[in-house]
């Protein structure tokens, strides 16, 4: 996140000192934060832990402990049979291209809603904001019928274009935050120097919006990185199946063996967490940011 | 939405070609987010309503059977229990706002007072958010497990055998075992969204608060929950419409079941859709969900202004 | 002698006359002459190859070379017992058809239900399509959108006999290329039954309720039924309900010719809930898919396990439980009304061809030879009985498959599935309501009040 105006956006530093809690309350609070912390972590070690086991330990009484075999071939099942390197793979294709797509048409949108003086303006933002409740299951049969008379199942795009339009009402909200604290200066100097409104918006607006592009990306990424249902019915072959529905499908043919249902879970999940931890700062910061905006 | 498009008006005829191109600018600049929104939120939904009123199987012609649809969703039948299902997903709704956002308010205050490893914290409670619901759906039937099971191998272990359960298809503890999860996975959006706002008490305020005497509770209660309350609100209307719309741990961890007990709105969406081929009812369904959230969030709206009134 | 064995099944079958589900009720008896008499088509050994190329050839010489590709769905995944015929017989395809490229997709049995429903109502149906027979083909087939089959089966008729046709046949029209037919088998854990004294499948309902109270006093589980996936319950219940009310009956109420307000049929909805009531059954199954407990029954954890004889192929290949398990039919409950070779099921699993396909006409010869193949291969496995006529050399097959044979060669009617073979929306409400037997949320009396007022 570039730091330029980062000013109005939470400062983790901001301090002020904590005038002597009560040392009973304090002992309280680090139980309750160890607890939580274990309630986290646990089922994560736990996938882990079994992920690496044979059913004889899982099934044995070793459920919890470490594996006293490690079992490296589970994931090469998951990987060979399972297929988890292309169904993740796909998933991050689908997910990057969704948060592309709605973040230039939010960017777009928004531009539009809140830099230009027209009437009818508030009404099109109330118009994008009825995206945030409407649930993404209520278009699936319609969008399925449209989608397959035109031939465009089992595309990318197949996903990439709702989940774009799913992602792009919190897009717009998360963007109009950012964007009217921009100084209007700015457009009117623009304007005065001879810039038109696609130049002003390219030259000025997109620089000046990059703190916001982690955000809406966060959020995005949240939305389109989980999603089930529309992944399930709209794609059929295996080539383009993202990862959620692959693990379904893995664990319906594994049922009985939970070694290569582990691993793949723990393929799903652990790439995202490790990106998220080595980034956590910012990935935060920019969350924070959209809550504060939006 | 060009005619809409209308600034200032002024009776030259340069002005008027100034505010055509304006006009013309503005709307390609929606044209991208109005295309997708309405090529896949809008136009769906008024298909969806249009084919509630219809008996259809999604091959041969639709008939037109008026309110048939809606009635039968309000009737109790064993075959589609629209209102258990609705139960299930308000019950869903009460434990997400009167559970788990209690728990991230108390996490993000807790947090906000800066106690050692404070980022450690918000680094691991948000983890379980980035865990894809498939996963974490796999994960938990795992821990459910009647057998093999983390949480009944457990049990046993501390000589509490008398307390395992089926969870997952035990009528008693089946919503309760969809519900925990649930919780347990975004207990950690909904802080880390409080989390800003506390941050973003300005430090004077607590300052001051502090100066008169008040201890750190009560400048919580009294200073710093007041100021959040929009984010508050936000994360109440996110839990209550999520909980309608809850599908994919349901699916993967009873599938509805037992005896269609944990059915929720959008598993029987999916069942008379793809099971039954029964389009209009489903149809009818995906519009009662659209109307439920529009309901919902009005009706928070108007809570969270009345209490400030 | 094991031709003789499946020379007498098929007559068996043949002089049967399965239950159709198609307008016309049963097709018209074949016109040749019941295959027992003479040396039995299972006897030609003719290997594949030269066998099929001969009716292909003559039909496509005008564009034989001509390459087309066509598109497959089936639920052959890596982890369905039918996986190796499947791909045994799409290689041999491969190298008998070096001009067709088959591309084919495996889907999870419950989302291929979804998948392919979806794709007929949207027609984006692949060239060839698994389907199950009855009425779920028969929802597809009102709609127009499968390609029959009639002018390609001419080619077919000596191999694959009419009769075996009944279930995909829709006014009087073929539409499917059966593979397998399967039953529901009483399967047993031998090795359970004799801690209780028992060295054989008790052959009396009164002799069964004895043994599986004393095997619950042996705290070993009767009944192993996996309760996330209603159709497990049904393979008990339908059996429960045909040997208390007779195979007509129950095949009168599915095909719809009489209603489910039967009070015998509600006694003997009472009769299976007694079951679950006694403790017959596994509690832990309620919450358990049944690859889970097909698991279970093969580590020893139930006496019994009623499923479709599909399974055979899988408990066969287990080296340690084959020698354990042994198949035989549900005991007769009311020997008034049902005896013993009623059985459910009959031929389901089958390819059919979507009249959307550029290349129908190719895909349904294709699809034919193809079908053949796989119910030999799937036949060799143990994965069912043969809808087409057998070749080759079969006496490997397993004694279990073998055993299922000598049950269907005694029998006296078949039943299909319920689930088989009503309408998907019939389908979903009779599955809520056995879900709700099975749950003990309803009774007999409110099971078939229920279903005789919902459905239709």
């Amino acid at each position: 996140m570039s730091d330029k105006k980062k000013t109005k956006t939470v400062d983790f530093d901001t301090t002020y000192a904590p005038k002597k809690t009560n040392p009973a309350v304090k002992v309280i609070i680090t139980i309750i934060l160890i607890i939580w912390t274990v309630i986290n972590l646990f089922p994560i070690y736990f996938m882990f832990t079994f992920s690496l086991k044979s059913n004889k330990e899982i099934f044995g009484t070793n459920i919890a402990g470490l594996p006293q075999e490690w079992l490296w071939s589970n994931y090469s099942r998951a990987m060979g049979t399972g297929n988890m390197g292309l169904y993740f793979l796909n998933s991050i294709i689908v997910t990057g291209a969704s948060i592309i797509i709605s973040l230039v048409a939010a960017m777009m949108a928004t531009y539009a809603i809140t830099r230009i003086k027209w009437r009818g303006s508030k009404l099109t933002n109330a118009f994008f904001m009825l995206g945030l409740t409407i649930p993404i299951q209520a278009s699936i049969v319609p969008v399925y019928v449209v989608l397959s008379r035109l031939h465009w199942l089992n595309k990318y795009s197949t996903l990439i274009v709702p989940y774009s339009a799913f992602a792009l009402s919190m897009a717009i909200l998360i963007c109009t935050g950012f964007m009217v604290e921009i100084p209007f200066d700015l457009d009117e100097a623009a304007r005065i120097d001879g810039c038109g409104l696609w130049r002003t918006f390219f030259e000025i607006i997109i620089p000046l919006m990059k703190p916001a592009y982690a955000t809406i990306g966060i959020y995005s990424f949240l939305q389109c990185w989980n999603e089930f249902m529309f992944a399930n019915v709209f794609i059929s072959d295996s080539a383009h199946r993202t990862m959620p529905v692959g693990i379904q499908q893995l664990s319906g043919s594994y049922t009985t063996d939970w070694g290569p249902i582990g691993a793949a879970l723990v393929i799903a999940t652990f790439p995202t967490l490790l990106i998220y931890v080595i980034l956590c700062r910012r990935i935060q910061e920019s969350f924070i940011a959209g809550a504060v905006k939006g | 939405m060009a005619e809409q498009v209308r600034v200032k008006n002024a009776p030259s005829a340069i002005k008027r070609k100034r505010d055509l191109i304006l006009g013309i600018n503005i709307f390609l600049f929606l044209l991208p987010a109005l295309f997708l929104f309405i090529s896949i939120l809008i136009a769906p939904i008024i298909v969806s309503v249009y084919r509630s009123f219809q008996d259809w199987n999604g091959m041969s012609e639709g008939v037109f059977v008026g309110l048939k649809n809606y009635r039968k969703l309000f009737s109790n039948s064993v075959t589609l229990n629209f209102v258990v299902a609705l139960k299930n997903s308000l019950i869903l709704a009460f434990f997400s706002v009167f559970v788990q956002l209690p728990m991230s308010l108390g996490l993000a205050l807790i947090l906000g007072r800066k106690p050692k490893g404070e980022r450690f914290y918000l680094t691991v409670f948000f983890m379980p958010v980035l865990i894809s619901t498939v996963v974490i759906g796999q994960l938990w039937l795992k821990i459910y497990n009647p057998d093999y099971g983390l949480l009944n191998s457990f049990l046993r272990m501390i000589n509490l055998e008398t307390w395992t359960h089926i969870w997952v298809s035990d009528p008693k503890t089946a919503l309760g075992s969809i519900i925990v999860p649930t919780i347990w996975q975004y207990v950690g959006y909904h802080m880390l969204l409080m989390y800003a706002g506390v941050k973003g008490v300005s430090p004077d305020l607590r300052e001051a608060a502090m100066l008169d005497g008040a201890t750190p509770g009560q400048v919580d209660w009294y200073v710093v929950i007041p100021i959040i309350k929009p984010i508050i609100r936000v994360s109440v209307i996110f839990a209550v419409t999520g909980s309608l719309k809850a599908y994919d741990l349901v699916y993967i961890l009873t599938g509805g079941g037992p005896q269609k007990l944990t059915e929720v709105p959008s598993t029987l969406l999916q069942e008379q859709l793809f099971l039954a081929n029964k389009y209009g009812m489903g149809s009818a369904i995906s519009v009662m969900l659209i109307v439920l959230c529009f309901a919902f969030s009005l009706l928070i709206t108007a809570v969270f202004r009345e209490k400030d009134n | 002698m094991k031709k003789r064995l499946v020379s007498v099944l098929l007559a068996g079958v043949m002089a049967l006359s399965l239950a159709a589900c198609g307008e016309t009720a049963a097709p018209a008896a074949p016109a040749e002459p019941a295959p027992a008499a003479e040396p039995a088509p299972a006897a030609e050994p003719a290997p594949a190859e030269t066998k099929e190329e001969a009716p292909a050839a003559e039909e496509t010489t005008v564009d034989a070379n001509e390459e087309i590709t066509l598109n497959m769905w089936c639920i052959a995944t890596e982890s369905d017992s039918n996986r190796h015929s499947y791909e045994a017989a799409i290689a041999d395809m491969a190298a008998n058809h070096p001009e067709v490229t088959l591309n084919w997709e495996a889907f999870e049995n419950q989302s291929y239900k979804t998948k392919i429903k979806a794709a007929v109502a949207a027609d984006e149906m692949p060239d060839i399509f698994f389907t199950w027979s009855c009425a779920f083909l028969g929802d597809f087939v009102d709609a127009g959108k499968v390609y029959c089959l009639d002018d390609a089966y001419k080619n077919y008729a000596s191999e694959l006999p009419e009769v075996m046709l009944g279930n995909t046949t829709y006014g009087g029209k073929h539409y499917g290329v059966p593979l397998t037919m399967n039953i529901v088998g009483l399967f047993a854990n031998m090795e359970l039954l004799k801690e209780v004294g028992y060295d054989e499948v008790p052959g009396t309902y009164e002799d069964f309720i004895k043994c599986c109270d004393a095997l619950k006093a042996k705290n070993i589980i009767p009944f192993g039924c996996a309760g996330k996936e209603t159709w497990c319950v049904t393979e008990y219940l339908e059996s429960v309900i045909e040997k208390s009310v007779g195979a007509d009956a129950l095949n009168d109420i599915f095909l719809g010719r009489a209603t489910w307000n039967n009070a015998e049929v509600g006694a003997a909805v009472d009769e299976f809930q007694k079951l679950v009531n006694n403790g017959y059954f596994d509690p832990a199954g309620a919450g358990l898919t049944n690859d889970e407990v097909k698991a279970n029954f093969m580590a020893g954890k139930y006496a019994f396990y009623m499923n479709g004889t599909w399974n055979c192929a899988d408990f066969a290949a287990n080296d340690e439980f084959k020698d354990k398990v042994k198949v035989s039919e549900f005991p007769v409950i009311n020997a008034d009304k049902a005896k013993l070779g009623q059985l459910i099921g009959g031929p389901s699993d089958t390819l059919a061809v979507a009249a959307s396909s550029p290349n129908a006409e190719k895909a349904a010869d294709y699809t034919f030879e193809l079908g053949k193949l796989i119910c030999h291969y799937g036949y060799l496995d143990g994965c069912g009985l043969p809808a087409w006529t057998p070749y080759g050399d079969t006496s490997n097959i397993n004694p279990l498959t073998q055993a299922v044979s000598e049950i269907c060669a005694n029998a006296d009617s078949y039943v299909l599935f319920g689930d088989t073979a009503m309408s998907a929306e019939d389908a979903t409400t009779y599955l809520s309501y056995v879900d709700q037997v099975y749950g003990c949320a309803v009774d007999g009396t409110q099971f078939i009040e229920g279903l005789a007022s919902d459905i239709r």
